[in-house]
């Protein structure tokens, strides 16, 4: 579904966050990167949303070589990728559900399902009672998931999460963790960055690491 | 396709509410855009009316010589010969102090007062066409004319008539002028408007576009909104327009009938008024897209 063959990625000034690096991530999987800061980890993510570009090699999802891709082709894979991010980018000046009603509104989801949806995300990240509260309002915790609702509300195949529980503790981080694996279980592939060693054991997923921009043996 | 309409429609909706949000800088912009429309226009329509009255007056150039109450006719056939000789003169035409008379006496207001006369008041005169236009030429012959014995005066009368007209030819182009630069005006002023729209809808759409949303979905509310204000203004300046017409129109109606002259202002045509809408609406939306443009290009999203 996801893959990278001899990746390299450079940037403009100079550094090379990836050294050359191959692996393929199969359909219906579970993956976790793990590695140190540096390591590359968010590169990876980002290059498999195709919010960078590769500068050798090439890096395939659904087997469309993101390098051919034009803007409108990019635009419409995002759609069918789920994008949780470590900073939530969430609005502040909407609500929760017109936050998660955001990428109905770019794929142009007939109007009257949107608020059956967007209940529906709302519900198995646990927030259904806070869809009109301010994401300000919310805790950091409430904030990764209302940002998880909104990466899944378009239901899509492969969900990308760059450090979903790198602001939370180890038992809010587990339950974050628990609602991946429940996304996996329904055959969302799912690949997710983290650093967070203990719950990884428990989660008992396929993992890679990255050190210094390569996979590690 | 019914997304892609539905996709407009909510764009065109957006747009408005946007418009409504900020009812009071919505209408300030509007006005701004709409007097920079009108200035131009309003001028535009000014000099064509003066030109089109100018067009109405003789500007064939014709010189008027008047000799001397006592000439004689002799001096008048020697100086109808001199006045040939000149190589400047295309046409000579003498009218003979009797002609002129009679012509005259042909005007009832004053045919009672010259019939109360004992002798003729008038004094032999002659209408020259001359070959060269340009006024240094025009000039000296005046001057070679007024030199010769008997002549009392020369008048070129057409001279202001032909300014006049130059006048309203180099005004047009003024206005042409005018015109090119408040539309630049209108095009910048409408992306300063839709930059400012950007940078309070940066992370909406920085979030949008990591989700999918292609330039084209972000740019397309920004570009409904530059076409709905553009073309509100244009209805403001055609308002404007129309209101400026109607008032001149009666000053200039009170003028010209004490003139004799039936001239009118005109007013804008239908077709005229669908146009200035919709250069207001095409210039908003070249400012919108401009600065849209110009704004994703520098985001980093790609």
């Amino acid at each position: 579904m996801i893959t990278f063959s001899n990746t390299v990625k450079r940037y403009s000034n100079g550094f090379e966050a990836l050294k050359g690096v191959t692996l393929t991530i199969e359909k219906g999987e579970m993956v976790a990167i793990t590695g140190h800061s540096g390591a590359g980890k968010s590169t990876l993510l980002k290059l498999a949303a195709g919010i960078e570009a590769a500068s050798k090699g090439s890096v395939l999802v659904n087997n469309q070589n993101l390098a051919q891709l034009k803007e409108t082709g990019l635009g419409v894979l995002r759609r069918n990728l789920g994008l949780v991010f470590q900073d939530h980018k969430l609005l502040f000046d909407r609500n929760a559900f017109e936050n998660v009603a955001l990428p109905l509104s770019i794929t142009g989801f007939p109007r009257a399902d949107v608020g059956k949806r967007v209940r529906a995300a709302l519900d198995k990240v646990g927030l259904l009672d806070r869809e009109k509260a301010n994401p300000i309002t919310l805790s950091g915790g409430e904030q990764q998931r209302l940002c998880i609702a909104r990466a899944i509300v378009n239901r899509p195949a492969i969900l990308i999460a760059d450090e979903p529980t790198g602001h939370l503790d180890q038992e809010y981080g587990a339950r974050i963790l628990d609602l991946f694996k429940s996304f996996n279980q329904v055959g969302v592939t799912v690949l997710l960055s983290t650093h967070d060693e203990l719950n990884l054991t428990r989660l008992n997923c396929r993992r890679i690491h990255l050190n210094l921009g390569k996979v590690a043996a | 396709m019914s997304a892609w309409i539905s996709s407009h429609v909510q764009a065109c909706l957006r747009a408005f509410k946007r418009m409504l949000l900020a009812p009071m800088a919505t209408l300030i912009s509007t006005l701004v855009i709409g007097i920079a429309i009108m200035l131009p226009l309003g001028l535009y329509s000014l000099f064509s009316n003066i030109t089109a009255a100018a067009s109405r007056l003789n500007t064939e150039p014709n010189v008027n010589v008047y000799l001397q109450v006592l000439a004689k006719d002799e001096d008048a056939r020697e100086i109808e010969k001199r006045l040939q000789a000149m190589t400047n003169v295309a046409n000579v035409k003498f009218i003979s102090r009797e002609t002129a008379l009679t012509e005259m006496k042909r005007v009832a207001s004053v045919a009672d007062l010259l019939n109360g006369l004992d002798n003729n008041p008038l004094p032999h005169a002659f209408t020259l066409r001359p070959r060269a236009t340009d006024t240094a030429t025009l000039e000296q012959m005046r001057k070679d004319i007024a030199a010769l014995p008997k002549i009392d005066a020369v008048v070129m009368d057409f001279e202001w008539a032909k300014k006049l007209k130059r006048f309203a030819t180099f005004a047009e182009r003024l206005v042409m002028l005018l015109g090119a630069v408040l539309a630049l005006a209108v095009v910048f002023v409408t992306g300063n408007t839709i930059r400012l729209q950007i940078l309070t809808q940066k992370d909406e759409i920085e979030v949008s576009r990591l989700i999918g949303a292609t330039k084209r979905f972000v740019r397309r509310p920004f570009l409904y909104f530059g076409v709905l204000q553009g073309a509100l203004a244009g209805g403001v300046a055609v308002l404007a327009i129309l209101a400026l017409t109607w008032w001149a129109g009666k000053e200039v109606q009170a003028l010209t009938i004490s003139y004799g002259s039936d001239f009118q202002l005109q007013y804008a045509t239908p077709e005229q008024i669908i146009g200035i809408i919709a250069i207001g609406a095409f210039l908003g939306w070249l400012g919108a897209y401009l600065s849209v443009s110009m704004y994703l290009r520098n985001s980093r999203t790609a």
